[in-house]
């Protein structure tokens, strides 16, 4: 499936997964399969992607534009860091994943 | 049996520590004082209001305005009279927290609040003991044990607090995250099974469906990066 992509990456449409938890599942849902151009990075999809609903834009995103610092981002199963996220591209096949910590008790 | 008269000497020989007797501390509390849990210490500093009654089932309507740590006295010798519990009205802050825990075992975390949970994440490491960590929102809830030495600290995982607000909780997703820390807490003691280490149980009461992320030590962590990481499972 993947065959192929690498060599004209500039110019290949590539699939992730987004998933979502906890309070921004209820805002943008549980799995979204999005398109993105070769070269996107972790921090410009998702804002993409969540500009689509201010309020959970503003839940995942603070004024300036950079990610909340309690929200926990990861890919393919390993932390990202919010300060790294901006410079982090996405491949195709990768899954992303969006989630807020959960403080009530 | 299921763990024979030995295991359940174990349980009453240990002693657990339970931060907050709220919403998971009140299951918490329950299933691990009828486990045989031979001291229960529970700290809460709340008087019990009605809108609790949803989810805090230690408390009962004829307990509205009445301090949550009497409440919580009374039930849990009341439903296992062979256990002790020290039942502490007080707010945990970082000049008793280490204190309140004391010689305890474990420690659960049932708090609504990071700060707080925070505090006993640098007790748990400081003492050497495990945190059973969950938290709870709406249908979702979270939950991870945390061993200090062998597992990446509760501030590896979330380092950053966030912000306080007051969201509803359905009753039942304090119970099915309760009923996991009360079951990490067994198998701590008794020595079995696979504790949820290493790994972020994620809750879906919506979906009705669980899933777990594996989790990492931060290196640069503020609370556990000084801590000599050891083989899992070695004891010191």
């Amino acid at each position: 499936m993947r065959q192929g992509k690498e060599d004209n990456s500039g110019e290949e449409e590539m699939t992730v997964k987004i998933r979502f938890f906890a309070r921004f599942r209820e805002l943008f849902g549980t799995d979204i399969t999005t398109d993105v151009a070769a070269g996107t990075m972790f921090t410009s999809l998702i804002a993409t992607m969540a500009k689509k609903n201010p309020e959970g834009y503003a839940a995942i995103f603070d004024e300036k534009g950079a990610f909340r610092e309690y929200v926990i981002l990861m890919k393919n199963g390993k932390r990202i860091d919010s300060a790294e996220a901006a410079k982090t591209p996405v491949a195709d096949g990768d899954e992303i994943a969006v989630f807020p910590p959960v403080a009530g008790g | 049996m299921l763990f024979g008269d030995e295991g359940q000497e174990r349980l009453k020989k240990a002693h657990i520590f339970i931060a907050g007797a709220g919403g998971l501390g009140s299951p918490v509390s329950l299933y691990l004082a009828v486990a045989g849990i031979g001291t229960i210490t529970i700290v809460d500093m709340d008087v019990v209001d009605q809108t609790n009654l949803n989810r805090q089932i230690l408390h009962f309507d004829r307990d509205i305005g009445r301090k949550k740590t009497t409440s919580a006295i009374e039930k849990l010798q009341a439903i296992n009279p062979d256990i002790t519990v020290n039942a502490i009205d007080m707010k945990i802050d970082e000049t008793n927290a280490a204190n309140l825990v004391g010689e305890a075992h474990g420690i659960v975390d049932a708090m609504d609040n990071y700060p707080t949970r925070y505090l006993l994440n640098e007790v748990a490491i400081a003492k050497e003991i495990p945190l059973f960590h969950g938290g709870i929102r709406g249908f979702y809830g979270q939950a991870t044990t945390i061993i200090p030495g062998t597992t990446p600290c509760l501030k590896c995982i979330f380092p950053k607090s966030p912000p306080k607000e007051v969201f509803p909780v359905v009753g039942v997703t304090a119970g099915v995250i309760g009923m996991v820390q009360a079951n990490e807490v067994i198998k701590f003691l008794l020595g079995i099974g696979e504790l949820l280490t290493g790994r972020l149980l994620i809750w879906d009461g919506m979906q009705a469906h669980a899933e777990e992320i594996c989790v990492e030590y931060n290196p640069a962590c503020s609370a556990c990066g000084r801590v000599k990481k050891t083989t899992a499972g070695k004891k010191k």
